[in-house]
């Protein structure tokens, strides 16, 4: 959902999301184009851009995957204009192809590469991975706000940055900071620029040798001088004393909640690549004991160590051995780790630990929308494979299918992974397989996959759940879309095209909210000694809901008829939509909850779940 | 001072709605914000907490130290007593709305859903003062739609004293928030201001 106060003046303070507040940033510094893949949590990014871009003038698309949209920006940056391009960082992965040989070409217009990492995983299920790593390996300049208003200011000092240097420059945030709201002082927005011209050199776009070297020799002395000048302004100190704390990101906020603390100094560092050495060295001079908080992996407490032994070889350093390098961090967790070394009292929960483990309270799991087409696919191949399948997952809401009463989501890796990974094992395994791949996912890494197994000939069942739009990143579209991201009308790519000119005769479309359809459709698949691909057909339950209202129509809902209660108990423990309620003995579907999808009714013998027809204007 | 307020529910009750209306509210009467929104894949009918910290200067840590939550507005029974990790007895007040939203999996593995009377039980040891108040249903009755009873919670927070923002502010961020039903919304948020618990 957009927040106008995005677009508020100069001058005006608004809370704004994290990531609302890069996107403000970037319309601070006159982008004129950008592309995104979704990914949380660097979704609203995008979502952001893509409510304003047409109101302020500039380009914005949602690209097939991160490559493509980190692709798009370069080709705009090399042609002067600013670009940005926002995902999360596994996106990263995809896109790094790129990115690392465009970082020795360098660019003409700034741009900006926002990276979201999540530790925890509050909404990724692959890994910890932590992108500074990748700033390393890559020599990508790397800032990384603490707060809403940082995410701002960062995202136009990272323009200046990469425009003044002409190399990209990365904003990375955590969920922390992505999804932390906060009181944001706005500044000026500036017209897009969106008009450039791309100037043939081949010296510098054509990263052959003996260009490599050139370019490769460039690029260091690029980021040598950007530590200079950018390593000495950019990092801030505060306080004085013999113990010092060196902070980044949200780290740096939980190290500020613990209030004033005495002899101590605290340095916040802004930029993770390059690492002001001389503004470490300064910092650890003539201290005793030094504390480096930092979430995910020693990048920074690795860095100081290898100074210090320079500068002040007695140095006491203290970073992983005091906080973890797994999970994320939360302010009590920082005040007790490093409460010992700066003096201060720990929290004490123990009376509270005892307290909370006499809470006995039901689990709560996400769980698919009431009307979900996901469910009522899974339902179906569940009826007619059985449980002895191989179910190979795929990155989307259908990961939710790893849970009861499902239990098919049998490994998930990466975006359209389930296809190679599926092939792999067909290769070696008689076993029964069938991989379940979304719509937006298929097109963003799940082609390759599927062509490579129609020519090498394995032959598992394709699940297609197409939903019609990128659904659990908030509805994003994709090539099979009808409307683009500007909201301009195009024909859209239809899967089984796709599908059938990879060499696939076996191909089924269904309609995902008919069980009967679903289910014959499966077993015709099944049945023939080739691979097949069904195309699960269904649109996103909660976008048709979202779509109905805007348009003053309700859907229809229905209802479970009196006395016949009895029918309905296995779809309670084998449906499990969250609509249907069990209270004691009574079993009945909550009318505010449904949202009509009639799948239940067909699962139950006629006249047991009917509809109450609605359908009309309020 | 920090004033620490949790907000928690099930996705798709309007939880991040609500805390944007308080938080909104908060930076028209001049204060400083700093809180969290969960988004993605926790919206799907998942359990989400929502922190906002309000304070007189800067305000650090969006996420709220443990045991530190001045007021919960729990808009499910039991997302509120999951919340009591952030609550301690000499300072949370709790405002809960009894409409329960059952978890799918309780019903597929059998596990019961606490009586009002035991969720009482459980919030005690952690709350200064509470409030129950069966504010979706009084506005599914009212208006046909259960999801105003948000903004009915924060009425009667903010008529119990509980929260320290004005009535005008509130009433205002109401207005630049809510896209559909606004006047239902206010009139939920007067229904709240004038609950008698």
């Amino acid at each position: 959902m957009f927040n106008p106060d995005v677009l508020e003046k100069e001058g005006k303070k608004v809370v704004l999301l994290g990531n609302e507040a890069i996107a403000r940033g970037a319309l601070e510094s006159g982008i004129g184009l950008s592309a995104c893949y979704p990914g949380t949590p660097s979704s609203e990014i995008g979502i952001t851009l893509s409510s304003v871009a047409k109101k302020l003038g500039f380009y914005f698309e949602w690209s097939t995957n991160e490559k493509v949209a980190f692709e798009v920006c370069a080709g705009a940056a090399w042609s002067g204009v600013r670009s940005l391009t926002a995902m999360k960082h596994f996106g990263l992965n995809v896109a790094s192809d790129s990115v690392l040989p465009v970082v020795f070409t360098g660019v003409k217009g700034g741009l900006v590469l926002v990276v979201a990492d999540d530790p925890y995983g509050h909404s990724s299920a692959q890994s910890e991975q932590d992108t500074r790593f990748y700033a390393r390996m890559g020599k990508i300049p790397t800032l990384e706000p603490s707060n809403a208003q940082e995410a701002k200011d960062f995202t136009k000092l990272a323009f200046e940055i990469s425009e003044k240097y002409e190399i990209p420059v990365i904003v990375r945030t955590t969920t922390m900071v992505s999804h932390s709201a906060g009181t944001v002082t706005l500044g000026k927005l500036k017209k897009p620029k969106t008009k450039g011209k791309f100037r043939k050199d081949p010296s510098r776009y054509f990263n052959i040798r003996p260009n490599l070297q050139r370019l490769h020799a460039k690029l260091n002395r690029k980021i040598e001088a950007i530590e200079r000048e950018y390593g000495r302004k950019i990092n801030k100190v505060e306080g004085e004393g013999t113990i010092g704390i060196i902070a980044n990101g949200v780290s740096y906020q939980y190290v500020k909640e613990i209030g004033p603390l005495l002899g101590v100094k605290t340095a916040k560092l802004n930029m993770t690549y390059p690492i002001s050495r001389e503004f470490v060295a300064n910092f650890i001079r003539g201290l005793r004991t030094l504390i480096v908080v930092e979430e995910l992996e020693p990048v920074v407490e690795d860095f100081v160590r290898a100074v210090a032994k320079d500068v002040n070889p007695k140095l006491k350093i203290h970073g992983k051995d005091l906080l973890p390098r797994v999970g994320e961090y939360t302010p009590e967790l920082v005040r007790n780790a490093i409460a010992p070394i700066v003096k201060i009292k720990k929290y004490d929960f123990s009376k509270q630990d005892k307290l909370i483990k006499k809470i006995k309270i039901p689990t709560r799991k996400p769980v698919f929308c009431p009307g979900c087409p996901h469910r009522s696919t899974f339902y179906a191949v569940k009826q007619v494979l059985g449980e002895d399948t191989v179910w190979a997952g795929d990155v989307g809401c259908y990961v939710l299918g790893i849970f009861e009463p499902f239990e098919m989501q049998d490994f998930m890796i990466s975006m359209g992974a389930s296809l190679g990974l599926t092939h792999g094992i067909k290769k070696v395994s008689k076993q029964k397989a069938v991989v379940f791949v979304g719509d937006s996912t298929f097109f963003h890494a799940g082609m390759p996959g599927l062509v490579n197994m129609s020519v090498h000939g394995t032959k598992p069942l394709v699940v297609i759940m197409d939903n019609g739009v990128t659904a659990m990143t908030g509805h994003q579209p994709h090539p099979g879309t009808k409307y683009n991201a500007m909201g301009e009308e195009r024909e859209p790519v239809k899967i089984e095209d796709v599908v059938r000119s990879f060499g696939v005769k076996n191909i089924r479309v269904v309609n995902a909210f008919n069980q009967s359809e679903l289910q014959s459709a499966v077993k015709e698949l099944v049945k023939k000694d080739e691979l097949g691909v069904l195309v699960s057909r269904g649109m996103c339950r909660l976008l048709m809901k979202r779509i109905a209202r805007s348009k003053g129509i309700e859907l229809p809902t229905f209802e479970i008829v009196k006395g016949k209660e009895k029918y309905c108990e296995k779809l309670v423990k084998e449906f499990a939509c969250p609509a249907i309620i069990k209270r004691g003995d009574r079993i009945y579907i909550r009318q505010d909850m449904c949202w009509g999808c009639g799948v239940c009714s067909q699962l139950v013998p006629k006249g047991v779940i009917v509809s109450k027809k609605k359908g009309k204007k309020k | 001072m920090t004033f620490n307020i949790l907000l928690t529910g099930v996705g798709g009750e309007g939880v991040l709605v609500t805390s944007v209306i308080i938080a909104r509210a908060a930076v028209y009467e001049g204060y400083e914000i700093s809180g969290t929104q969960l988004h993605g894949l926790a919206q799907r009918g998942g359990s989400i907490p929502t922190h906002l910290r309000i304070g007189k200067d800067k305000v650090h840590s969006p996420l709220i130290p443990r045991g530190q939550a001045d007021l919960i507005l729990g808009l499910e029974p039991i997302e509120a007593v999951r919340a009591c990790y952030y609550a301690s007895k000499d300072r949370t007040n709790f405002v809960i709305d009894t409409y329960p939203v059952k978890p799918v999996y309780a019903n597929i593995r059998g596990e019961k859903y606490p009586s009002d009377r035991k969720i009482e039980s459980m919030l005690k040891p952690f709350a200064k003062k509470y409030v129950f108040v069966d504010a979706s249903n009084i506005c599914e009755e009212k208006f046909g739609d259960p999801i105003y009873g948000n903004v009915m919670a924060v009425g009667v927070a903010l008529s119990n004293g509980m929260l320290p923002l004005g009535r005008k502010s509130i009433i205002h961020a109401i207005k630049r928030t809510v896209r559909r039903g606004l006047d239902e919304n206010l009139e939920a948020f007067r229904m709240g201001l004038e609950f008698k618990g």
